[in-house]
């Protein structure tokens, strides 16, 4: 599915560039908490999150994560923007609430880690 | 035998420098990116490391990361002055935490930081001692 796909459907509102919305996303993760991202997240996974500081941002690079939501309203602040716009992440902001937004792209068939490995060779996504 | 050093670099970590933290942790992921090394090996050498700095930033005052590659492993120490950790056996337990409610809202105190070093490396060794500092030592084979 692409962003722009995600874009329309949980009413995002874009904080990138609109060249980054033509990307392709086929996995999700939703925590606050990084470590849970870290340890957990398959990479090159979509985001969704209600943590809104720069630290998602280098979680996002670590993990090469396609982007990021920012569920329930949040709104990130401008450095968090302008860093994000630096790395070519996209940003996304929705106002429905975290459980919405990931139950919404659940079932229009985004999976998470655990399901999408049962189908996985193995190899992980390669590096952008 | 003694490994041929490849790559060796060092970085100093402010403690609370919330503003910079996980920059080193990127530029050793660029690193190894760029002398092509397998992307499986480099999110978990990244990893480590992300949570180490993490560690730093939070709890310590100042920390010193080196960095080497020799031989085919990635070694990272990470030495601080810091308050030390108290109970390293409960620290090492997933879903144990100190962290602070500030900590907390920051997206850290998950309980999950020295786990998920020891899950993604291959060799973890850490020493602690209170009002001093803690030493970590993380061994990644690289192929």
């Amino acid at each position: 599915m692409e962003l722009s796909d995600i874009v329309n459907i949980l009413e995002c509102k874009s904080h990138t560039g609109r060249e980054l919305l033509r990307r392709d996303v086929q996995y999700c993760y939703a925590a606050d908490m990084m470590s849970d991202v870290l340890k957990s997240c398959k990479i090159g996974s979509l985001l969704i999150t209600g943590l809104i500081n720069k630290q998602v941002t280098q979680v996002a690079e670590i993990m090469d994560l396609k982007g990021i939501i920012f569920a329930s309203g949040k709104l990130p602040a401008q450095d968090v923007i302008e860093e994000a716009n630096e790395k070519n992440l996209p940003l996304l902001t929705t106002e429905k609430p975290l459980f919405e937004a990931c139950g919404i792209l659940y079932t229009l068939g985004l999976r998470g880690k655990e399901i999408c490995e049962k189908a996985d060779d193995g190899t992980g996504d390669s590096l952008q | 035998m003694e490994r041929e050093i490849l790559y060796n670099k060092s970085f100093n970590i402010m403690g609370r420098d919330f503003a910079n933290a996980g920059s080193v942790s990127v530029k050793i992921k660029n690193i190894l990116k760029e002398i092509k090394i397998k992307p499986e090996i480099v999110y978990r050498v990244s990893i480590c490391c992300y949570e180490a700095e993490m560690n730093e930033v939070m709890y310590a005052e100042i920390a010193n990361l080196n960095f080497t590659i020799s031989g085919d492993e990635a070694v990272i120490t990470i030495e601080d002055k810091g308050p030390g950790i108290e109970n390293v056996e409960l620290a090492m337990k997933e879903g144990y935490s100190t962290a602070t409610q500030e900590m907390r809202e920051m997206g850290f105190g998950a309980g999950l930081g020295l786990p998920n070093i020891k899950n993604n490396s291959d060799e973890f060794k850490i020493e602690s001692k209170i009002s001093e500092g803690t030493k970590l030592y993380i061994k990644i084979n690289l192929i």
